[in-house]
């Protein structure tokens, strides 16, 4: 992950699948003011909005009363990052990652879409812990190799 | 016949009949939350034995994979039931996202309301 320094904005969402295009908003605004081509302010609201629909879908354990999801977004010279937390049951995301799509009509499109439109991806989770993700885009042009 | 759906979501939905085809037209941003209301709109169509259905993309200023889902899931009832679904689409942010995940080979993609298979497009001009 870069260096500082960095301008930090945190938003602090209900679990509710309204509020993630709030996360979206913020995102696409900060990355407007930071002077990124509109096809990446495109590709960061996407990589938000998956990352807090995993983050809603799979927050709470089950149960009907969700903890809120954090979203935090730190601004750095050349870069945007932004983490989503949530205090879900967490997962093995190796079975994620590692799994191999062999049907495109299969669900499980989110992660890899999101690893496709960012320069940087990181998740943090463990079954029985919340789960944090985190992405980088840089102010730089690079193209995606889907 | 055109049903029109408007919920203060985001999403505007409007179905019509052109023919044999169903149109699906929407206005505005689909996502985790608005998403139900498009596959609301494409289960009405099915359960009335409409399995030609597209969707125009054409207004539409976000998309994610929660659409996509949606959109995948229409597809697979219609084609049990020996139907499409295809897609209008000639935004590149959205089309972007069906490239990626690979769906461009999935969903007959077309790039305006002309471009539908002639049969239907000269009915929608006569209606």
């Amino acid at each position: 992950m870069p260096d500082s320094p960095e301008r930090c904005y945190e938003l602090e969402i209900p679990a509710k699948a309204q509020y993630v295009s709030l996360a979206r908003l913020l995102a696409s605004s900060i990355a407007r003011s930071m002077s990124f081509p509109e096809e990446d302010v495109d590709d960061l609201k996407v990589a938000v909005s998956e990352m807090c629909t995993n983050a809603i879908v799979h927050s709470g354990n089950g149960t009907a009363e969700k903890p809120p999801i954090l979203v935090r977004y730190c601004a750095g010279r050349d870069y945007l990052r932004v983490q989503v937390s949530d205090r879900g049951p967490g997962f093995d995301i190796g079975c994620v990652l590692n799994r191999e799509r062999t049907d495109l009509l299969e669900k499980g499109r989110g992660i890899p879409l999101i690893q496709c439109l960012v320069d940087e991806f990181q998740c943090d989770s463990q079954p029985g812990s919340g789960t944090v993700v985190t992405v980088v885009k840089y102010l730089r042009p690079r193209e995606c190799q889907p | 016949m055109a049903e029109k759906e408007r919920a203060g979501s985001g999403l505007e939905v409007n179905v019509e009949d052109l023919g044999d085809i169903s149109l699906i037209s929407l206005v505005g941003e689909v996502d985790v939350y608005t998403a139900p209301m498009l596959k609301d709109a494409i289960n009405s169509l099915v359960e009335r034995g409409r399995y030609h259905i597209v969707v125009d993309l054409g207004k539409v200023i976000f998309l994610d994979s929660t659409g996509l889902g949606v959109l995948v899931g229409g597809l697979k009832k219609v084609k049990s039931n020996q139907g499409e679904l295809g897609i209008i689409c000639n935004q590149e942010r959205i089309l972007r996202v069906f490239r990626i995940t690979g769906l461009t080979k999935v969903f007959p993609v077309y790039r305006s309301r002309e471009e539908l298979p002639t049969k239907e497009r000269e009915k929608q001009d006569a209606g």
